[in-house]
């Protein structure tokens, strides 16, 4: 079961001067029919100011196989991070990337098999498997401290975002834009921002379809 | 305006046009619905086959973008070829592309990258065309016709999942005349097929980029098959819609099917029909042709009898069959029997006579101007002979209207008989005339003569014996006159010269004769004038009264003192009056201007008046002598009217009645010219006369012929015992007188005393004979 997954960062990066605002940055987003999306990426880069590196990577990052899908369908990680991807699943996958932040191919593997991979470059990673066509994830490697993904009411709060001009961008694979990516820049005051994006969103490929 | 055939002279000649020509009308609309129902047959022969092939071509069409698309499909799902998209390996591309379009056999295929990059296009134009692609397939558009490369493409496009959607693969494959030659092979019949896209002005371009223009715009719409016009002369056309991408024009299949070919196959049954209608045409005209001839030929004898029937022939037609025409025909003949029936009775009617059947007075007139006519041409004369009975109408008067018409009857056959190779007809009343060509050896006095003889022997009638006696006028053409009116007139006035001179004989016509006659109208309108005019005056001539050797009576005599021709003798004048009737008016004035001049003379001299039988005829006359005797104061035993008998001819009680009630005013009645004519003795025992007049005739005789003195004795007797008094006239010589008085004549008149004098002259008589007269005439 996916669940969204929060790493909310409380440490403040060490010689940073500015006061963290503690209402944080609260973002919805909507599509243009008005209902929630979910499994939106929401990152804040710091505008006129070098935004500092994530956390230090963790560990604990899977993406695994089971009932012929990938889980979860969305995962944010940090830059550096090690994903593990477990195969629940009876039979075999062969897990692939092409994507430009990270090309891999983990070589068909069974049940109970482990593979792990490093992303070490920010950046979209478009998982595949080269045996199920409607396998398909997303490993969104960010290289902010503050990121996160919507919950099912499109809902996400960033806390311990210093106050000043930030940069709000959310990604989402088939938010129709360039770079499936949108981004504005707000002002952070003491008490936070509350912000919202509305987006179009493409209807996810078919694979298999008829033509 | 009015529909109208035109007018024949000719039953059969309308009839076949009126046959033909419905039947030209039926085979002419059979022809029509044949003609198009073969069209409307052939049109949905075709619009079947149209939409037959429009199915199979969209089989086709789903078939082929199946075909492609899988094909498409399994290429974006090789994990190498994505490998390469992904990771933006050109060349491999390229090759990669390259190996499908050959496999596949299409002509374009390409890859369009989500960044909008196409790869495997090189003309930088199409490659610029399908960039503007990106939009459709982003939409999810994966099939559908657009433009590229100058022409209509059929694009198949498959994504290309690595995993995420990184681009398209797209096939292109030519809508061309090429491609379309698979379709129309496919189709029963040889359709032409070819694909339009619209271009932004409204036209529709032929996909190959053809120069092939056409309105498309309503057949598209219509989706069904529909007739429409192209350069190759009407069609039928069905369009299908085909699927285009977004941005790019409307397309369409045309399929479309001359309807010159669909027709063809028909030509010759459109012929055939056409053919059968004309020959079923000719037929028509010459089967009504003989059959009109058959039912007018009988009309047409029966329209040529008619008119020769109008025209006065006699005409008969011949019968021909037992139908309606020929019971016609029978009843046609009929009819001209009865015409001509009646006409030969009319006409017998019209010209002859009915008592004698001889031809009557028009009849004669005709013939009369046919023999004119003749002997203008052939010379020689004509003779008209005008035959009158004497006396006639006395037999008529006295023994009645059947003796009167038997006789006619006999003289009419008497005079047939005696002219055989004349013409005899009746004019009417006692006359008839005959025509007759005289020649060298028969000349018209022997004929006259002979006529005259003939009429005479004696005829006996009902126990009567007649002896008839006719006088005869003859007229002579060329001489006589020239046409038959003239001619008949101036027979008709010899006649009468014949009767002047004593009858029973013939004249001759003189041109006097004419003279004569123009006389007597100048006469008669002379007379008309004459009494206005007071022209007339009364002469007297005296009665001597043997008895008292005295002047007894004047005779009043009528004088006419014509203002340029002098005096006119009675003898001249009162035939003439009697026949107009103006003697009723002179006689009138005589009687009053009479009792005028009497009522002046001594008592005892009375004054005689003639009067006409004319004025006995007409009614008024006692009027006329009451009102005289009224109004001069005349005794009326003065008055005396003479008569003579041929008042009696008129035969009738009135004129007795006349006669008694001028008797009963007292009015005396004397028989004048008594023993001439018919004189009868019965008119004495009729009437009580007062005096008889004993013709001149007898008095001349007197002396000479031994009879007549026993006449006058015999008259003077009977008058005596019938107590009447005795006149004779035209006593001239004292001879004469002696044996008068010798035989107990009452008076006597003639110029052996005086001649008719004037009234001054009359009044020197009286005063010279009665001296005490004269003095109490001077005295008063």
């Amino acid at each position: 079961m996916r669940v969204p997954f929060l790493f909310a960062v409380v440490l403040l990066t060490p010689g940073l001067a500015t006061p963290v605002a503690p209402g944080g940055v609260t973002i919805n987003v909507r599509g243009a029919d008005g209902k929630p999306v979910r499994d939106a990426v929401v990152t804040v880069h710091l505008a006129g100011r070098a935004t500092p590196p994530p956390q230090a990577p963790g560990v604990d990052y899977v993406v695994s196989q089971k009932d012929i899908q990938f889980h979860p369908f969305v995962l944010v990680v940090p830059t550096g991070s090690q994903v593990a991807f477990p195969n629940l699943d009876p039979v075999r996958h062969q897990v692939y990337s092409f994507s430009a932040a990270k090309r891999f191919e983990l070589k068909l593997y069974a049940k109970e098999q482990n593979r792990s991979v490093q992303f070490d470059k920010p950046g979209v990673v478009a998982l595949g498997c080269n045996i199920h066509d409607q396998m398909t994830a997303f490993i969104d490697v960010v290289d902010t401290p503050w990121a996160a993904k919507t919950d099912a009411q499109g809902n996400v709060v960033l806390n311990g975002v210093p106050a000043g001009t930030v940069t709000v961008a959310i990604w989402h694979p088939y938010l129709r834009a360039p770079g499936n990516s949108l981004s504005k820049t707000v002002a952070l005051g003491a008490g936070g921002v509350r912000d919202s994006f509305t987006v179009a969103l493409r209807s996810p490929p078919r694979m298999g379809g008829d033509y | 305006m009015r529909l109208q055939l035109p007018r024949f002279r000719q039953l059969r000649t309308r009839l076949a046009v009126l046959y033909a020509g419905l039947f030209g009308l039926a085979a002419l609309f059979v022809s029509l619905a044949l003609f198009a129902i073969v069209e409307r047959n052939a049109t949905r022969q075709v619009q079947s086959e149209l939409v037959a092939t429009g199915t199979v071509f969209d089989r086709l069409w789903q078939q082929r973008t199946a075909q492609l698309g899988g094909a498409a499909g399994l290429l974006a799902r090789d994990f190498g070829f994505r490998a390469a998209v992904a990771t933006g390996d050109e060349g491999t591309i390229v090759s990669a592309l390259d190996n499908l379009r050959r496999r596949m056999k299409v002509p374009v295929a390409f890859v369009v990258g989500m960044d909008g990059k196409v790869t495997g296009i090189a003309d930088p134009k199409m490659r610029e065309e399908a960039a503007q692609l990106w939009q459709a397939f982003d939409a999810g558009e994966t099939s559908g016709v657009v433009r590229l490369g100058g022409a209509a493409r059929h694009v198949i496009a498959a994504p290309i999942l690595a995993p995420n959607l990184v681009g398209w693969i797209v096939f292109a494959t030519d809508l061309d005349g090429r491609e379309m030659q698979g379709l129309q092979q496919l189709s029963a019949i040889p359709i032409q097929a070819a694909v339009y896209q619209r271009q932004p002005d409204g036209r529709w371009i032929d996909a190959s980029g053809g120069d092939l223009v056409a309105q498309l715009d309503s057949t598209v719409a219509d989706g069904r098959p529909t007739r429409m016009v192209t350069h190759e002369g009407p069609a039928v056309a069905l369009a299908k819609p085909l699927p285009a991408m977004a941005g790019a024009p409307r397309s369409a299949l045309l399929l479309r099917y001359p309807l010159e070919f669909a027709l063809a196959g028909y030509r010759q049954l459109q012929f055939g029909i056409a053919l059968v209608a004309l020959i079923g045409v000719l037929v028509t005209i010459v089967a009504t042709w003989r059959m009109a001839r058959s039912i007018t030929r009988p009309i047409t004898a029966l329209d040529a009898a008619a008119q020769r029937l109008a025209a006065g022939d006699e005409v008969r037609v011949a019968v021909e069959g037992r139908d309606e025409l020929g019971r016609l025909a029978e009843s046609f003949n009929r009819m001209a029997e009865g015409i001509a029936d009646r006409e030969q009775r009319i006409r017998h009617l019209a010209f002859n006579d009915l008592l004698t059947g001889l031809p009557n007075r028009a009849l004669f007139l005709e013939h009369l101007e046919h023999e004119l006519r003749a002997r203008e041409r052939n010379g020689g004369t004509v003779a008209v002979l005008c035959v009158d009975l004497d006396d006639f109408k006395t037999v008529n008067d006295t023994l009645g209207h059947p003796v009167g018409d038997a006789m006619l009857r006999a003289i009419g056959e008497r005079l047939c008989n005696a002219a055989r190779h004349g013409f005899v007809a009746r004019l009417g009343g006692d006359e008839f005339a005959v025509i007759i060509r005289p020649g060298e050896d028969d000349p018209v006095e022997r004929l006259a003569q002979k006529l005259l003889e003939a009429v005479e022997p004696v005829l006996r009638i009902e126990g009567n014996e007649l002896t008839p006696h006719a006088s005869i006028g003859i007229a002579i053409a060329p001489h006589d006159g020239a046409d038959a009116r003239t001619l008949l007139k101036h027979a008709d006035l010899a006649l009468h010269r014949t009767k002047e001179l004593g009858r029973r004989s013939f004249c001759f016509f003189e041109e006097a004769l004419n003279e004569r006659a123009q006389e007597r109208r100048r006469l008669e309108s002379d007379l008309r004038a004459a009494l206005r005019r007071g022209e007339f005056e009364l002469y007297f001539q005296p009665l001597f009264d043997l008895a008292r050797n005295r002047i007894g009576s004047f005779e009043a005599l009528l004088r006419w003192n014509h203002p340029t021709r002098g005096q006119i003798s009675p003898l001249e004048f009162i035939p003439v009056a009697e026949e107009t009737g103006l003697i009723v008016d002179i006689g009138a004035w005589a009687i009053r201007e009479a009792c005028v001049h009497a009522v002046r003379w001594p008592g005892h001299v009375r004054v005689a008046v003639n009067v006409s039988p004319v004025q006995f005829r007409k009614p008024g006359l006692s009027e006329v002598v009451l009102q005289a005797l009224a109004t001069t104061g005349l005794e009326p035993a003065r008055l005396e009217l003479e008569i003579t008998e041929s008042i009696f001819l008129e035969g009738s009680d009135a004129t007795l009645g006349l006669l008694h009630s001028l008797r009963s005013l007292g009015v005396r009645i004397a028989l004048d010219d008594f023993g001439t004519g018919y004189s009868s003795l019965s008119y004495l025992q009729s009437f009580p006369f007062d005096k008889i007049k004993i013709d001149r005739s007898f008095i001349q005789n007197l002396l000479t012929r031994p009879g007549a003195t026993a006449i006058v004795r015999a008259i003077t007797d009977l008058a005596q015992a019938l107590g009447m008094e005795t006149t004779a006239e035209g006593v001239e010589e004292s001879e004469q007188l002696a044996e008068l008085r010798h035989h107990g004549c009452s008076s006597v008149q003639g110029y052996l005393f005086s001649r008719p004098i004037d009234s001054i002259a009359v009044d020197a008589l009286l005063a010279e004979e009665d001296p005490e007269w004269r003095r109490q005439r001077l005295a008063g």
